[in-house]
């Protein structure tokens, strides 16, 4: 049994280092097609390119001209002289007049206001052709799209599905791919995940004359099996712990590449997602990191509730959470703003102006937020310097607190112990399980959702306007639609959040009977206020969602 | 009434001496916060000649964003931004809408119905030398 144990973990040692070579060395494609060259050189055709010409010559070519040039006056004037088809066809449909312009769509950097292909495709199958917009079908759109790629020298094959992954802004996609090192390495933390499941349980003290790791020091010596049971605490703290150091390190990746100014913020953006090796993977892995984060942070306050912990001696801990809470949400408002593309554009003017509703001292703290008058690049440096740095340090120290307090307040809420504890070693091999397995669904979700992005914000409004608030803050956009701005969108959020604070307060001690326990008789009320509380949050999303 | 030494008297005098300087500390530190650069930049849009509008007809202009109409009895200007919390009103045949919270505006930019309090901002239109120019008087 153990001579097969040393064979698995020398396997996998082997598997981990043949991995990595094969990632190592995977050769980045060649940037072609550089600004600079026009036209580009086209080895393979796109597929559907042919369909797509003969569709571009019916539908587009009218206005956009034959070779992609645009409505430029030199293409008006083969029109006679009122430089209109009207003319000629004695037709008034305004498929017979030529709209005020039709911008270029071949050439070098024609199709810029696209960050990539499925924008264009989206852009052609809801905008086209202008005098039938949306007239078009997915199966004219697609090779519609191919023809224009073509046509500009891209040649990443297009298809559908991958379309989102196609740079409309860079020479050239340069990553390595980015799925195969994804899969791979989620194949691998499931492996190391599996085969330390099967390890059995270590009832080793330490030994006499040795000293724990630091890692394995960070944790007490041993604690009773009541405050580790997963279907008590769900893991979530320990989890949010976890996906806040994933965010932590990824973001500090980010940094070198994120450039904080308002011509190059969406721009940076993009170079991380489409030209860094492996800036998908990394940008994905902050972005679903801190989604999860929120989600997770949710699930332990409402475990905390529900399992009545908020008592005596944990009043102050609760506070501590609910702050970080807080100050969670912040981190992640500031970091979408970060973007600085069309995606975030009416989010961040929402958001801000919804201060300015602050009787007395709304407009100072406006501008205070924003740095001026007006949003510009104060706004995006004052952003900048919360996220990663003030609200940071701030949830830094704070996390540090609220963990500290779970030892000092005598460890998880539980039973008076029965004998029954668990050492550090277990504990931190549990640790570990809930580590590979989380970040294996990370990296899964990183390299198959990717990311939001959008064209970088422009003075002039654009076509394509996202003017959904982030996730968790749809409920506040719904209720704004209610009414008064300031009661409805600071006011009801502020109440909700000081009832959860009142709770430790407002609810006797729980008797050691009803400790590490779902649902206490104790704090029934509280409960019940918290499930109201969580299914308006829920019915408020879901009624947003569907009134886009 | 304990007996109040000189001690005591001290100790609160130089207390409370601190706590005021540490008050005065503080509106320092308020107004370095709050001091603002660049004072806000005139709020003044040219737009081009008269005839680009002729008699009659509604332009968008996106920039500002703005709506220009010019009716028989002149130009009337009105800001898109909506005045609830600020996002673009699309211009609709019925009127406005806004596409965040829904609020909505009959064509001339009274409000309807939604949570704007407000009717859409009139701007103010200046004619010289044939051009035109519109400007935000300060919100």
């Amino acid at each position: 049994m153990q001579i097969l144990k040393k064979y698995i973990s020398a396997f996998l040692s082997i598997t981990i280092f043949i991995f990595m070579v094969l990632l190592g060395s995977i050769p980045s494609q060649t940037a072609a097609a550089a600004s600079g060259d026009w036209p580009p050189p086209r080895t393979q055709p796109q597929a559907g390119e042919e369909t797509g010409s003969a569709l571009y010559h019916s539908f587009c070519a009218a206005c956009h001209g034959a070779a992609g040039q645009g409505l430029t006056a030199a293409f008006r004037s083969q029109f006679g002289p009122d430089e209109d088809c009207a003319e000629c066809h004695q037709n008034t449909s305004p498929a017979y007049t030529f709209p005020e312009n039709a911008p270029a769509l071949i050439g070098p950097k024609t199709l810029k206001r696209f960050v990539n292909a499925r924008q264009l495709s989206n852009y052609i199958q809801v905008k086209m052709p202008w005098w039938d917009a949306g007239g078009l079908s997915a199966s004219q759109t697609s090779p519609l799209t191919a023809h224009l790629l073509h046509q500009n020298g891209i040649l990443v094959p297009y298809s559908p599905k991958k379309a989102h992954q196609i740079s409309l802004r860079q020479p050239e996609q340069t990553t390595p791919n980015p799925e195969f090192g994804g899969w791979s390495l989620t194949a691998l933390l499931a492996l190391a995940a599996f085969s330390l499941a099967q390890r059995e349980k270590p009832n080793e003290t330490a030994k006499p004359g040795t000293r724990p790791s630091f890692f394995h020091h960070l944790h007490p010596p041993r604690i009773p099996a009541n405050q580790s049971r997963w279907r008590y605490t769900l893991g979530a703290g320990g989890l949010a712990v976890f996906l806040t150091i994933i965010v932590g390190l990824t973001g500090i990746l980010e940094l070198f590449f994120y450039v904080p100014t308002p011509e190059q913020a969406g721009l940076s953006v993009q170079l991380i997602t489409y030209s860094v090796p492996f800036g998908a993977l990394i940008r994905g892995l902050h972005f679903w990191g801190a989604q999860a984060l929120v989600i997770v942070s949710i699930i332990h306050l409402l475990r905390v509730i529900f399992t009545g912990a908020f008592s005596h001696p944990r009043r102050f801990n609760f506070l501590l959470g609910l702050v970080l809470l807080v100050i969670l949400l912040f981190l992640n408002f500031t970091g979408y703003i970060l973007r600085w593309d069309e995606g975030i554009h009416w989010a961040l003017v929402v958001g801000t102006n919804l201060l300015r509703s602050i009787p007395l001292v709304g407009e100072t703290l406006y501008r205070f937020t924003i740095g001026g008058p007006t949003l510009g690049a104060a706004t995006l440096t004052r952003f900048y310097a919360w996220h990663i740095f003030g609200l940071t340090l701030i949830g830094a120290l704070l996390i540090g607190w609220h963990i500290f307090r779970v030892r000092r307040d005598g460890g998880i809420a539980a039973p008076p112990t029965n004998r029954e504890y668990i050492n550090r070693f277990e504990l931190v091999r549990r640790e570990t399980l809930a580590m590979l397995i989380s970040l294996a669904g990370l990296i899964l979700a990183a390299i198959t959702l990717p990311a939001p992005i959008a064209t970088p914000i422009s003075s002039s409004a654009t076509v394509l306007t996202e003017i959904r608030a982030p996730w968790f803050f749809l409920w506040v956009q719904q209720l704004l639609r209610y009414g008064d701005a300031f009661w409805l969108g600071l006011g009801l959020p502020l109440a909700m959040l000081a009832t959860l604070a009142a709770f430790p307060y407002l609810f006797p001690r729980l008797p050691d009977a009803e400790k590490g326990r779902w649902f206490p008789r104790t704090s029934r009320s509280a409960q019940i206020i918290t499930a109201w509380l969580a299914l308006a949050w829920l019915a408020l999303t879901l009624l947003e969602l569907l009134t886009q | 009434m304990t007996h109040f030494n000189r001690r005591d008297f001290l100790k609160i005098a130089s207390n409370s001496l601190l706590g005021l300087s540490g008050l005065i500390g503080l509106s320092g530190l308020f107004r370095f916060l709050s001091y603002e650069p660049a004072p806000p930049p005139p709020l003044e849009y040219p737009i081009g000649p008269i005839d680009s509008y002729p008699p009659g007809s509604r332009t968008v202009l996106t920039e500002i964003p703005a709506l220009l109409i010019h009716d028989p009895e002149g130009f009337i200007a009105l800001s898109l931004t909506c005045p609830h919390l600020g996002c673009t009103v699309e211009n609709l045949p019925t009127g406005f809408e806004c596409p965040c919270h829904g609020s909505r505006f009959d064509p001339s930019g009274q409000l309807l119905a939604g949570p704007a309090a407000k009717a859409l901002q009139p701007l103010q239109i200046k004619i010289k030398d044939g051009q035109l120019f519109l400007s935000q008087t300060t919100p």
